[in-house]
């Protein structure tokens, strides 16, 4: 249906991230990081020192005094949420066009995206299980891959899938698998290692529809982030929110059905609350 | 498509492979020819039908054949029936033959390689004793074309993200390229050949292993028990069928007990 090689080549032919971005990513991935090399490495690039210091001066921080030093502002934020805001700034104008064929307006995909990161966050906020710093990140490109497959979904081939969803009852991304060889979550992967984003991150966003195979627990936290961020906008969009946890999912990560139940509210109130910092990126 | 095309490819698949298309798949049909057709620069499905009905099968049919077949695979598919194997059947199959130190294992739908290679992988690492046994591993697939990519063993980046770790490709992979070549060692341990599990099948060894995932789910009652008779008569005893999650023998072989380790289900003959 589709030229794989080209679906490839287009992957490969993306933009670099900043190299700060992506230094910071493989530097907060070491188990070994330390707070000093972080730092060094925001304070050697200007605009990603004043996003910090924005960032961390914004309305959600603003109940504490300012900070005014980069070392200041990792350490109010911490280091999966700089890594986020770095990896964002760099991602935006990924994520930020319109993708017709996944019928997403302009900048459907990033509020989308910045909803899934968000969540990520409220997770480590209730507490109940560890929240690795990648998956941050991984939340948050875990749907980059609709960029690339976007541009090949022609109306003919979106027929066809509409049709596997129908006829075999098939969730958009097995029907993407079985009509095209690949899928968005597999390509966003691609997207990813093309970026040189450590291997937790790439697995997080090629496995966030089917965590069980991902095995790592990135790709669990991805998974529930894209089901919270499902939650978050159909709440602002004023439709009945709910996600669905699946059990092994569920069981993987300990959390319990009240753990569950309270995730999403925080996850909406923290999105209201920290939007303004993603979007003035 | 027309009915009758779709009516055509329905039989021509059900003769030659035994895969049941059933009503509602025309539109799976549609997208695999279609994609054929043009490959083939035949312009259209139609003119790609008519060329099937004129004449005998030949290279046209072999291609029909492969584009329709479902070819998914990954490496170290659902994890869970390799670490039975490693846990629970390799070690009781090891202890089992260690007088005549001989192995013999069949992957008999093993699309383009990913299988029976993470198998290998497997071997290497957990058992490499086994590597010094007269270990026969052959790996069969009904599409010529395939066959030969399994082969060559070369994988493309998106390939090996499918279900390979980093270690594993790393130990056992070579870059080439866009591509990831399995190691020469490896690859010529697996004996790769084309065969059609609903015609004559290639003399295979007594078998301590056989695998054979997610491909009886595509035939009629009648062409599984068929292939299950042919499997029961070259599964050595203590030897194991490993099927899909979604298939079973049940109520079609009583020959062959159900075994539950590590939430997979293997089977084996039953005594006497």
């Amino acid at each position: 249906m589709i030229d794989l090689d080209q679906l490839i080549e287009q992957a490969n032919a993306l933009a670099p991230l900043p190299a700060s971005a992506v230094r910071l990513s493989q530097l907060i991935g070491d188990p070994d990081c330390h707070l000093d090399d972080v730092v060094d490495l925001i304070a050697f690039d200007q605009a990603l020192t004043l996003k910090m210091l924005r960032a961390a001066n914004s309305a959600a921080s603003a109940s504490a005094a300012p900070v005014s030093t980069v070392r200041d502002s990792v350490i109010r934020m911490g280091t999966a949420q700089v890594l986020a805001l770095a990896i964002a700034a760099g991602a935006r104008p990924f994520l930020q066009p319109k993708i017709p064929a996944y019928c997403l307006g302009e900048g459907a995909l990033w509020r989308h995206s910045v909803a899934a990161a968000v969540a990520t966050e409220a997770m480590q906020g209730l507490g109940e299980f560890a929240v690795p710093p990648e998956a941050f990140t991984a939340a948050l490109l875990h749907d980059v891959g609709k960029l690339i497959l976007g541009r090949f979904l022609t109306p003919a081939i979106l027929a066809f899938i509409r049709r596997a969803q129908e006829v075999d009852h098939l969730g958009q991304l097995d029907a993407e698998s079985l009509l095209l060889e690949a899928n968005h979550a597999e390509l966003g992967g691609l997207i990813a290692q093309h970026w040189k984003l450590p291997p937790r991150i790439v697995l997080g966003i090629t496995y966030h529809h089917h965590p069980e195979e991902g095995r790592d627990a990135v790709c669990d936290l991805t998974c529930l982030a894209d089901q919270i961020a499902k939650y978050i906008e159909a709440s602002l969009e004023g439709r009945k929110g709910e996600i669905v946890v699946p059990p092994d999912l569920a069981e993987r990560l300990a959390l319990s059905p009240t753990a569950a139940e309270r995730l999403c509210p925080l996850a909406l109130a923290r999105y209201t609350q920290v939007r303004s910092r993603y979007n003035a990126i | 498509m027309t009915p009758a095309d779709f009516d055509f490819v329905c039989n021509f698949m059900r003769s030659e492979t035994a895969v049941v298309l059933e009503p509602g798949k025309e539109y799976l049909v549609e997208s695999r020819l279609q994609t054929l057709a043009r490959r083939e620069k035949l312009g259209s499905i139609d003119l790609l039908v008519s060329q099937l009905r004129a004449g005998p099968v030949n290279g046209m049919h072999h291609k029909v054949v492969s584009a329709m077949t479902t070819h998914e695979t990954s490496f170290f598919r659902d994890l869970h029936p390799f670490e039975a194997l490693r846990k629970t059947i390799l070690p009781e199959l090891m202890a089992l033959r260690a007088g005549e130190r001989k192995l013999s294992l069949w992957c008999g739908a093993a699309s383009t390689g990913q299988e029976p290679y993470s198998i290998l992988m497997m071997l290497k690492e957990h058992f490499p004793t086994l590597l010094t046994w007269d270990l026969r591993f052959t790996a069969t697939d009904v599409c010529a074309e395939v066959v030969a990519r399994a082969r060559a063993g070369s994988f493309s980046q998106l390939e090996v993200n499918r279900g390979l770790p980093v270690t594993q490709l790393v130990k056992n992979f070579i870059q080439k390229a866009d591509n990831w070549e399995i190691r020469e060692d490896l690859r010529r341990r697996i004996d790769f050949r084309e065969m059609n599990l609903v015609k004559d099948w290639l003399p295979l060894p007594p078998l301590d292993l056989i695998f054979l995932r997610n491909v009886l789910i595509y035939f009629s009652v009648e062409t599984k028990k068929t292939i299950l008779a042919k499997i029961r008569r070259l599964l050595r005893p203590g030897g194991y069928l490993l099927l899909g999650s979604a298939e079973t023998t049940f109520n079609l072989d009583d020959n062959f007990e159900r075994v539950s380790i590590e939430k997979t289900s293997f089977y084996r003959l039953k005594a006497g």
